[in-house]
């Protein structure tokens, strides 16, 4: 989720904007208590803001609608920015993508007090294409990056968030290049530059990058932070004969685990498959009859799952295994040269 | 310009004395990126997908850092006055009925 304190209401107090994997921007509304518990915000005409798909609650799945505009097809809204795009005093809405990196504007024809969004979605142009980071979009912020007294755009891109051996995500700059009410932006322009995963050192964010930009150190220019993932594997040491051995014999009972674990599984699923056939799938029936089955091996479930952890714990003692951390970090701007 | 007297991150240039010179892409450099710190721990260590926004939350008059992550909880790692990169222990940011603030998810 992105997150932005804003003064969304106008009535004083902070409130606090951000959008989630559920496909529509949320406010938690600041007064002199505290924020509020997240609402979604709503459209002129009460119908939830979203790009195109969302998450159904009841039925437990993405689904699609066609009630926004142009080809913004299955594309849910994961972040949400406050942004007075035509200067008419009132905060119309930025709304991002993760499926095509896309940014699309809301414009809000009511005021702070009462908005009223159109409930339709027109793409963000940035170098005269509509704005896209293909590895999928985090979420933008708006900060005056260069200086010029308007609103840049900066956004992180997702990049493979698994694999040790793929790309991470990046971090793009757009400049607004136009006028107060007018705003037109650049082309993305790399801040941070995706990077391949892995290595034998936890060096750098890799995937999944939320940046913001502040003026961290206090040395008068702009530095970013970032949340990531960290993706790498450290190296590991040489091993004797015995260890090797432990090695060896390590493996064999993981496999053997493994095994054993798969073929209850496999039980599990079959006999659900027995227990819900005929039910409608998107029934609650189903859901139920369904979660039923598993809930009834929870406990075998874990009695076959701890052991392989400890075996992997102990394997990792010898054979680094591949990881996969989150952190925040600091990317320094350096003065200029 | 001090960290601490930043008072929205997302309007940083505004309250900038000497706003930063617009400036080639080829020109702007970053040190080598290093982990932040809340306390004596890593920050967004264990959450998933940890996104930092820049708020002073806690009203003191310091920027703190607010981490979001997919979930939805919010926590936030107090900024320490006078000492800019520096934050205190992260803790989770409550809402006005003393709950954890949680936007919702799928």
């Amino acid at each position: 989720m992105g997150s932005q304190f804003v003064d969304f209401n106008a009535d004083g107090h902070v409130d606090y904007l951000s959008a989630t994997f559920d496909g529509s921007p949320h406010i938690s509304y600041g007064s002199k208590e505290g924020f509020s518990e997240p609402v979604r915000l709503k459209d002129a005409n009460g119908k939830r803001i979203l790009i195109s798909s969302f998450w159904n609650y009841e039925d437990r799945e993405h689904q699609t609608t066609d009630r926004s505009i142009g080809k913004a097809v299955q594309e849910r809204c994961i972040s949400a920015l406050a942004f007075d795009w035509d200067a008419d005093g009132d905060y119309d809405l930025l709304l991002g993508s993760y499926e095509n990196g896309h940014l699309y504007r809301q414009m809000n024809e009511g005021s702070n007090a009462e908005p009223k969004f159109t409930g339709k979605c027109i793409p963000v142009m940035a170098g005269g294409q509509p704005f896209a980071l293909a590895h999928k979009m985090t979420a933008p912020r708006l900060v005056d990056w260069d200086g010029d007294g308007d609103l840049d755009l900066i956004a992180g891109s997702f990049g493979d968030s698994y694999s040790q051996n793929g790309t991470g995500g990046g971090v793009y700059l757009a400049r607004n290049q136009g006028e107060v009410g007018k705003p037109v932006f650049g082309a993305l322009e790399p801040l941070i530059e995706p990077h391949s995963n892995g290595g034998t050192e936890c060096s750098r964010p890799n995937a999944g990058l939320y940046a913001d930009v502040v003026d961290y150190d206090g040395d008068g220019d702009l530095d970013l932070i970032v949340g990531a993932y960290s993706m790498w594997t450290p190296k590991g040491k040489k091993l004797n004969d015995a260890e090797k051995a432990t090695v060896a014999k390590l493996r064999k009972e993981l496999a053997k685990a493994q095994q054993k674990s798969s073929a209850f599984l496999r039980k599990i699923s079959d006999e659900a498959k027995q227990a819900t056939a005929g039910l409608d799938p998107k029934s609650k029936e189903w859901r139920t009859t369904y979660s039923a089955v598993y809930s009834k091996y929870n406990d075998e479930r874990v009695k076959l799952l701890k052991p392989m952890q400890a075996i992997q714990k102990e394997l990792g003692k010898l054979i680094p295994q591949p990881k996969r951390e989150p952190f925040v970090w600091l990317y320094e701007r350096l003065s200029q040269n | 310009m001090n960290l601490t007297k930043l008072i929205a991150p997302s309007l940083a240039c505004a309250v900038f004395g000497s706003p930063v010179a617009a400036q080639a892409l080829a020109q702007i450099k970053f040190a080598a990126p290093k982990r932040v710190h809340a306390g004596d721990k890593l920050l967004g260590a264990g959450r998933y997908y940890p996104s930092p926004v820049f708020h002073d939350v806690n009203g003191d008059g310091t920027l703190d850092i607010v981490v979001g992550d997919l979930l939805g909880k919010v926590t936030f790692a107090p900024g320490v006055a006078g000492k800019p990169g520096v934050f205190g222990k992260e803790e989770p940011l409550l809402d006005r009925d003393g709950k954890q603030l949680k936007f919702h998810n799928w």
